[in-house]
């Protein structure tokens, strides 16, 4: 094991993946720290969408921009991650969802986003096999270059190439203590060997509160259990993932022929509980036949469960600590960390190298909390 | 397959009726065009659950109901008995286990108790049922998922227990070999089935890859079915199964060829052949060796591998013991896993036999019912079983389980002192 680093990342999901790749091709001596493998955690049991259309400006731009990363992904990375941009496809079930959806619209579209408001009629000619009024649906929203790609196949392309530009990647090793020296990081220590360090990135997930408590940092992020399922394979039938914020359903089907989604169910709570719930196979048969009462009689093969890492305004937490010189974090994505991830490390890359902050980054630091007002990303499904 | 328009029929298991429309759905499923009957989720609750109804699963529901527990049996195919109904051989050991008697008239026996005790509402049995999976349960209780079939169709139980025993059996061991997913190649139990429950001859000549008591055996119940076993190979350099079922075969002219194993099986659509050759003490082939043998099934007895998908996902502690089969749940000598209130019994504990596993389910039936104070004399019995099961791995045939256990016991101590 390496004995110092430039920098050292702490969680091998997407997010440090993604984070390592960035930093090591622009020659940082960059190190990952994984507890367990790589994508063990949310990236590995995530539902895989790719979305542009948010509420809030700052999470739709980072979307857009994630999205323009993605599309050259696959080339740039020189493994395909099974990008599929086949849109999504937001149901609209009442008044109040429509006036949002329109400030919504209008916000993306000033952004340069192609994003259009359908009606009842056209739900159809997106994804067949829905039924309108079984769902309630008095309108929906499309973007067409929305979609999904594969999060281990991502993840594992980006820390190949990371290792190709010199990045050491360290699995089943975790993260002790990490030691201060003057309000500065100077070291993390594992279960193997220390590493000296001036920087640490916390991209621990649903884990980095704990990461933070080692130095003494209070993160707001609360874990949720969430569930997701698989059905059987079945002719292609629609390319879209079809989301309602109001009944927090999502779902697509995957080029391999079967439907991938999930549900919150009512009455779940915050903790670190991994187990799945019958409640879940309930829930989520009766709404999705609800949606698609084509699909009874077809099976649900596997049913998982991960963590959305939840902040109080369901946004990520990015950036330096004030107080802590060296310590960034990389948390908090609310169950968003897959799809921000290309635009978001991208970003912090950027301000580790070359110290260069950005509007985003600064209105995503952790002190926005100490602001009463914060603005609440309100378009989370799942 | 599509049966009467529901897509993803598994055909090989589903029960053929009249007028039942059959239809090749190729790679990718058609949306289903059958009316849906909506069946609402039905709960139980019950004491003690009992997964797989062969004979430690059969044991384990009698004793725990004799001691005045109510229980649940579930398994997934038609009938209970598990392996026994394909066992049409006389069964060696200990008396009070059977000896003497026939697989096939255990089963018959242990389903007549099992009437008697459904008659007075002490056993419920949910045949044609998947468990499909552990959830959160609420308070103490364990909750699982069983899917019950009816047809083609299938209800969805939500089972609510204090305790669960699980008696799943095993899965049979693969080969690797070039032409092992040709049609013709078989695992031993499959051969049975078809043959000794279905009345089906799997072919007409075949070679019986493993010379342990299960390939002796079904290589004996071919040739009573008027079906040719052209060889019997094994890869080690002696016969595992017992001396007086390989005698058998001799006697009938079948040669048993130890250091030999299967390189390649051919045939166009289906087997046609194989190649079998000699292996040196590395088990590598040796050069030159091969014959080729024209036949047309090949049986694998190469060994068995707990089952335990239910028990890893439960959380109990796992190892891997080789003698065992592979990974299994540590337990006790009550059968308990390292989760309270969780039992196991039978291959699934271990790769044994059936008239250990018809003990170890007693075992597990009187301590699950124990724990949850249910007490007619349980201690007495207990103790009785757990000296039988000793009395009974005691001969020369039972030092690999032996071995098995003592590891088992040993991990359980080391980790839990």
């Amino acid at each position: 094991m390496k004995s110092k680093a430039d920098v050292v990342i702490i969680g091998g999901g997407v997010s440090g993946c993604s984070l390592a790749y960035n930093l090591a091709r622009a020659g940082i001596d960059v190190v990952v720290l994984e507890k367990k493998y790589l994508s063990s955690g949310a990236t590995g049991a995530c539902g895989a969408g790719i979305r542009q259309q948010w509420s809030t400006k700052e999470n739709a731009t980072l979307a857009i921009k994630s999205v323009k990363i993605f599309e050259k992904l696959s080339k740039e990375l020189g493994e395909d991650i099974d990008l599929r941009q086949g849109g999504y496809l937001i149901i609209i079930h009442d008044d109040k969802g429509m006036k949002q959806s329109e400030k919504n619209v209008e916000m993306q579209r000033s952004l340069g986003l192609k994003v259009d408001i359908l009606e009842p009629k056209q739900i159809n000619d997106i994804v067949p096999i829905l039924n309108v009024k079984g769902m309630q649906a008095i309108g929906a929203t499309f973007c067409p270059t929305d979609g999904h790609a594969n999060p281990f196949k991502t993840t594992f392309a980006y820390a190949n190439a990371a290792k190709r530009h010199g990045a050491k990647i360290y699995t089943h090793t975790s993260v002790v203590d990490i030691k201060l020296n003057r309000n500065k990081i100077s070291e993390v220590k594992t279960d193997k060997e220390p590493i000296k360090t001036n920087t640490v990135v916390n991209a621990a997930g649903v884990w980095s509160k704990e990461i933070a408590e080692m130095i003494g940092v209070k993160l707001p992020n609360i874990p949720f259990r969430k569930e997701i399922m698989v059905t059987e394979r079945l002719k292609p039938m629609f390319e879209a993932m079809v989301i309602s914020f109001k009944d927090g359903i999502y779902f697509s089907q995957q080029m391999e022929g079967q439907i991938i989604g999930g549900i919150p169910i009512p009455e779940e709570r915050s903790g670190y509980k991994i187990i799945p719930t019958f409640s879940f196979m309930k829930h989520m048969s009766k709404t999705l036949t609800r949606y698609a009462p084509v699909l009874k009689h077809v099976n649900m093969l596997r049913h998982w469960t991960g963590f959305y890492d939840v902040t109080p305004d369901a946004r990520p937490i990015l950036g330096e600590i004030n107080g802590v010189k060296g310590f960034i974090q990389c948390n908090g994505f609310s169950g968003h960390g897959f799809m921000l991830s290309p635009m978001v490390t991208k970003l912090l890359s950027d301000f580790i190298v070359e110290g260069k902050s950005s509007d985003i980054l600064e209105s995503l630091n952790l002190d926005r909390y100490k602001d009463k007002k914060i603005v609440k990303e309100v378009s989370v499904v799942g | 397959m599509r049966v009467n328009g529901i897509p993803n029929v598994r055909t090989c298991i589903a029960p053929l009726k009249n007028d039942i429309k059959v239809e090749i759905q190729g790679k990718y499923a058609n949306l289903p065009d059958a009316k849906f009957k909506e069946n609402p989720v039905k709960t139980i609750d019950i004491d003690i659950l009992v997964v797989g109804a062969g004979p430690a699963g059969m044991c384990a529901s009698i004793e725990a109901a004799n001691q005045g527990a109510k229980v649940l049996l579930v398994d997934e195919n038609p009938c209970v008995g598990g392996q026994l109904i394909k066992q049409t051989h006389k069964f060696f050991g200990s008396k009070h286990e059977k000896a003497g008697t026939r697989g096939i008239q255990i089963a018959k026996d242990l389903e007549n108790e099992l009437k008697e005790l459904e008659k007075k509402g002490e056993v419920t049995v949910l045949l044609d049922s998947t468990v499909i999976g552990y959830y959160e349960g609420k308070g103490k209780k364990y909750k699982f998922g069983v899917l019950k079939r009816y047809g083609y169709e299938g209800i969805l139980h939500e089972i609510d227990c204090k305790s669960v025993i699980f008696a799943v059996g095993a899965m049979e061991n693969m080969l690797l070999f070039p032409g092992n997913d040709l049609p013709g190649v078989y695992g031993a139990g499959a051969v049975q089935t078809l043959m000794n429950v279905y009345g089906v001859k799997p072919g007409d000549k075949v070679i019986m890859v493993g010379a342990g008591n299960v390939g002796l055996i079904v290589s004996y119940q071919l040739l009573q079915a008027g079906i040719q076993v052209d060889r019997v190979v094994e890869a080690v350099p002696i016969i595992g199964g017992y001396h007086v079922h390989a005698a058998k075969l001799r006697r009938c002219g079948v040669p048993i060829y130890t250091s030999y194993s299967i390189k390649e099986v051919y045939g166009d659509g289906k087997v046609e052949g194989a190649v079998v050759v000699k292996l040196d003490k590395n088990w590598q082939p040796v050069k030159g060796s091969e014959e080729k043998v024209d036949c047309d099934t090949i049986c694998l007895a190469v060994g068995l591998t707990p089952s335990t998908r239910l028990l890893s996902q439960v959380g109990v502690e796992m190892e891997f013991v080789p003698e065992a089969g592979g990974f299994v749940a540590l337990h006790n000598n009550s059968m308990q896993t390292t989760v309270k209130g969780v039992y196991v019994a039978g291959d699934s504990s271990g790769i044994e036999e059936a008239s250990t596993a018809m003990i170890e389910g007693k075992i597990a039936g009187v301590s699950a019912a124990l724990q949850l104070s249910y007490d007619k004399k349980a201690k007495t019995l207990k103790k009785q079983y757990i000296a039988e099961l000793e009395r009974l791995r005691d001969g020369p045939f039972g030092e690999k389980p032996r071995v098995a256990k003592n590891k088992i016991k040993k991990l359980l101590e080391k980790k839990h002192v």
